[in-house]
């Protein structure tokens, strides 16, 4: 927490910041490895999540490519193994945490008027643990062996059911890797959960009420309160598979008493609030951008906290949606299915307040907002193919198929990512200083979008015509080699995409136009302070009367104030009233 | 910046001069690596895990040691030039504040009373198509109050059709408290819903409710007991579902609405929340005032 102190305790402060221009790589490298300012943290966890999502992107090309033909042996089965639970593994734990969390770390602190997160040590901690955990993951291409002894990389999927990853039928170190490379990350994302909670919770700037909070934040704070309940069972399992694996107990062994569906359960207690702990704060983006965008106030503030709210709690109640094939009972799936179709209510009312926000707004189709826009309506059509897959007989023919694949990516690319590419193009000015290019950004979107809809659209035909997940190849006569052609095309269009956004990023760090510290014409307090913000993020602790305290100070004479519900509103009407 | 645009200054009259912030440090990064390396060795050599023992345990020391008795900060000089900030939106004359600006939803609506009586009626004729179901396929009416009853005698879903064709008290006090209950339940839901419905509420609710109402029945129960959904004939079902709708609806909507305090005659638009009707008064006032850019 900061303190304040008087002019002349700081020693040399005007040489400090000339030094600051002079520094060698060395010096700068230093600061980077000990700070424990969020911002710089925050930043660190977007790099080290776009590095991997280059990785974990080639790794996607390269299955792609094996599979756009009938019969290929572009690569041989061991390494197509590794690839699919690498990328799985990946883009999950070392790509969307990481980069979620990185933003989270950057504008928690600034949306609520605090200067840095709670516990700015716990939060250098945390983000260190999970990178290293990363490294463990990929370390293992030199330091583990895979099934039968074959190829290097964890190859068991990236839920690794049991008793695939017994010692008996995944030998050597590989599934190992895996294992210890998820219970380092947990530990990070535990650290970063509570972080942010007690951030939320402690540290918001006066006159800023828990209905006054901005929506993110709102986001992040029952994402948080997910992960504490997620990560559990997932460290809970990853501990019981190392001591069947290294001492000989027998949780998930069962020849020997244990039970391979305890570990389904375990995986996915934890498996689908990660899907909400991901989706979450891409509502949290949207959430902020949409309205921006629309020059509109967020439409029903109080009914996107409590449908937040309510998917956070209802996610935890729908886990074996994953697991209709094993043959739970009628009872239960019925659970399962009706508790999966319920959590559409509270997303459905997100959907409708957001269509509500764009109704009669004046609409800037910029390229954050058109990332945005896309996800609204990707958004809408993965939710209907999860309606779809919620009901159990109709899971029944389709678990595992490609048209599960296609269903999740739907979520992940075009729901998740589509939303961070968004918060991209909308705080990487505030982060550098300096605005994306606009037109690369227009380029990037549409040909992403193509590339999107070109490989996932298509995706669901192979699934319905049988196409198994996870499968190496297939015969010719099967019918699937068109569409898997159309996919592989696809993919290869959003790689071409993926590469024009990280170029944008690094041309416009240095040649981008200067952004000022309110690019946007917004209205929350991060963009009151300087692009890129000071160390100590506001040189007065802001104090808010409304949601939008930037708007208040543009309209002093039209606060928003004046218009939100809140009890001192309600009570002076009242008032008036009588 | 717009031509157009107002340019403001986030100014600090209190501002302070210097801060202190958290020191930076070594010491998590170097905790972070040591508990990395001890899992490490695990899959490569004890020694690593030793080696990872000896950081993790330095850093804790190193932490501590930093954080007590007080934790160790740094001096920051605060800048003091002021943030430039503006807006986009010209000044236009605050719109007048209006007692319609908020609308509680729905504007109007029935008395519980009135989705109580529909709610029986409707349930009443429901009995109707049951009935001749059960007549024509078992020559008997009992058929369809027996199988209600199932869901109460659960043994009952697997019992012959002759035993289901018999009249049984048990099976009639029970389809009756099934029946009831529900039927009152889904008469106050209609009294709700109806007003909400733009157009033709009978016909929607009548229609469109009970179709997908048995839609999400038939997925359902074809999960929770496949034999049930073997006995049940959709059609049939249908039909009655419809013989409620229509009923129900009709007799909720012969009762006169309630008006809510805030009634307006508006469009659905406007009564959903989306568009509030001072927009257009005030247009047509002064037409020439509207704020650019922006608007709530």
């Amino acid at each position: 927490m900061a303190t304040h102190i008087p002019l002349d305790e700081i020693h040399g402060s005007q040489e400090m910041g000339e030094q600051t221009q002079r520094k060698l790589w060395l010096e700068v490298l230093h600061d980077w490895v000990t700070t424990v300012d969020h911002k710089k943290i925050g930043l660190m966890y977007i790099s080290y999540a776009l590095f991997f999502l280059l990785v974990a992107g080639f790794e996607a090309l390269l299955m792609r490519i094996q599979l756009a033909v009938p019969n290929n042996h572009f690569v041989s089965p061991e390494v197509f193994n590794g690839l699919f639970t690498m990328h799985g593994t990946t883009m999950v734990f070392f790509v969307g945490m990481p980069i979620l969390f990185g933003f989270g770390n950057y504008l928690i602190p600034l949306m609520i008027g605090a200067r840095d997160m709670a516990f700015p040590r716990l939060n250098a901690f945390s983000f260190w643990i999970s990178a290293f955990g990363g490294l463990l993951l990929y370390y293992s291409y030199i330091g583990g062996s895979g099934l039968y002894g074959a190829g290097s990389a964890p190859d068991v999927g990236w839920f690794a059911y049991a008793p695939l990853t017994a010692k008996v039928f995944s030998p050597g170190h590989s599934t190992d890797y895996w294992t210890l490379s998820l219970l380092l990350t947990g530990i990070g994302t535990i650290g970063t959960a509570l972080n942010i909670v007690a951030t939320i919770i402690s540290m918001r700037c006066p006159g800023m009420k828990m209905s006054r909070l901005p929506l993110l934040p709102w986001l992040y704070l029952v994402t948080s309160g997910l992960a504490f309940v997620a990560i559990g069972p997932l460290t809970a399992a990853q501990i019981m598979l190392m001591l069947d694996r290294y001492l000989g107990s027998h949780f998930f062994d069962t020849q020997a008493g244990g039970s391979a569906v305890l570990w389904m359960h375990f995986f996915w207690i934890f498996g689908h609030p990660e899907v909400y702990i991901l989706v979450l704060p891409a509502f949290a983006f949207a959430n902020e951008i949409i309205p921006v965008f629309s020059r509109k106030a967020i439409f029903g503030y109080p009914a996107m906290v409590a449908a937040s709210v309510g998917i956070g709690f209802v996610s935890l109640g729908v886990w074996a949606h994953h697991m209709f094939t094993v043959g739970l009972g009628a009872a239960e799936n019925t659970f399962f299915v009706l508790s999966t179709m319920v959590i559409a209510v509270p997303t459905g009312i997100k959907i409708f307040n957001w269509l509500a926000t764009l109704w009669g707004g004046k609409i800037q189709f910029t390229a954050s907002m058109l990332f945005a826009l896309a996800f609204l309506f990707q958004f809408l059509i993965a939710g209907l193919t999860g309606i779809m897959l919620s009901v159990a007989p109709f899971d029944w023919q389709l678990g595992n198929s490609y048209f599960v694949v296609a269903h999740f990516h739907y979520v992940l690319v075009g729901a998740i990512l589509f939303m961070v590419f968004s918060a991209f193009y909308f705080w990487y000015p505030k982060m550098t200083g300096r605005m994306l290019s606009e037109k690369l950004g227009k380029w990037h979107f549409w040909l992403f979008l193509i590339g999107f809809h070109l490989t996932f659209d298509f995706m669901h035909i192979p699934g319905l015509l049988g196409m198994p997940r996870r499968v190496y190849t297939y015969e010719a006569d099967r019918g699937w080699m068109i569409w898997n052609m159309i996919i592989s095309s696809g993919a290869v269009v959003q790689a071409v995409a993926t590469l024009l956004f990280v170029y944008n990023m690094v041309w416009s760090y240095f040649k981008g136009p200067l952004a000022g510290p309110d690019p946007w014409d917004a209205w929350t307090l991060e963009w009151t302070t300087t692009s890129p913000p000071p160390s100590y993020n506001f040189a007065e602790t802001p104090e808010v009367s409304s949601r939008r305290p930037l708007w208040d100070l543009k309209h002093p004479d039209d606060p928003d104030s004046d218009y939100e519900i809140g009890p001192s509103r309600r009570s002076r009407a009242k008032k008036e009233s009588q | 910046m717009n031509s157009e645009g107002v340019e403001f200054q986030v100014s600090h009259p209190n501002q302070e001069h210097g801060l202190h912030l958290p020191s930076p440090t070594a010491w998590p990064v170097v905790l972070a690596l040591g508990l990395s390396l001890l899992l490490t060795g695990m899959v490569t050599n004890v020694a690593v895990s030793v080696l990872g023992v000896i950081l993790a345990f330095s850093a804790c020391v190193g932490w501590f040691r930093q954080v007590l008795p007080e934790e160790a900060h740094q001096a920051v000089e605060v800048h003091a030039e002021p943030v430039p900030v503006f807006t986009a939106r010209r000044l236009a004359e605050r719109r007048p504040e209006d007692a319609t600006a908020r609308k509680i939803l729905p504007v109007e609506t029935f008395l519980i009373t009135s989705g109580i009586q529909g709610g029986i009626a409707g349930g009443a004729a429901m009995t109707v198509p049951a009935a001749i179901y059960g007549w024509v396929k078992y020559h008997s009416i009992w058929y369809a109050v027996n199988l209600l009853a199932a869901g109460g005698f659960v043994s009952w879903i697997g019992a012959s059709n002759a035993f289901l064709s018999e009249f049984h008290l048990r099976g009639l006090l029970a389809a009756l408290v099934i029946h009831g209950i529900t039927s009152v339940l889904v008469g106050l839901l209609y009294g709700a819903m109806l007003p909400m419905f733009p157009r033709y509420p009978i016909v929607t609710a009548g229609v469109m409710a009970p179709l997908l109402l048995t839609g999400i029945l038939h997925s359902a129960v074809a999960v929770v007991s496949p034999i049930l959904d073997h006995r049940i004939d959709w059609f049939w079902f249908v039909a009655s579902q419809i013989a409620f709708g229509l009923v129900c609806g009709f007799v909720v909507n012969l009762h006169a609405k309630v008006r809510t305090p805030q009634f307006q005659a508006l469009p659905f638009s406007v009564r959903a929340g989306l568009h509030s009707d001072i927009d257009d008064r005030y247009h047509d006032e002064s037409s020439d005032s509207d704020g650019e850019g922006t608007s709530r």
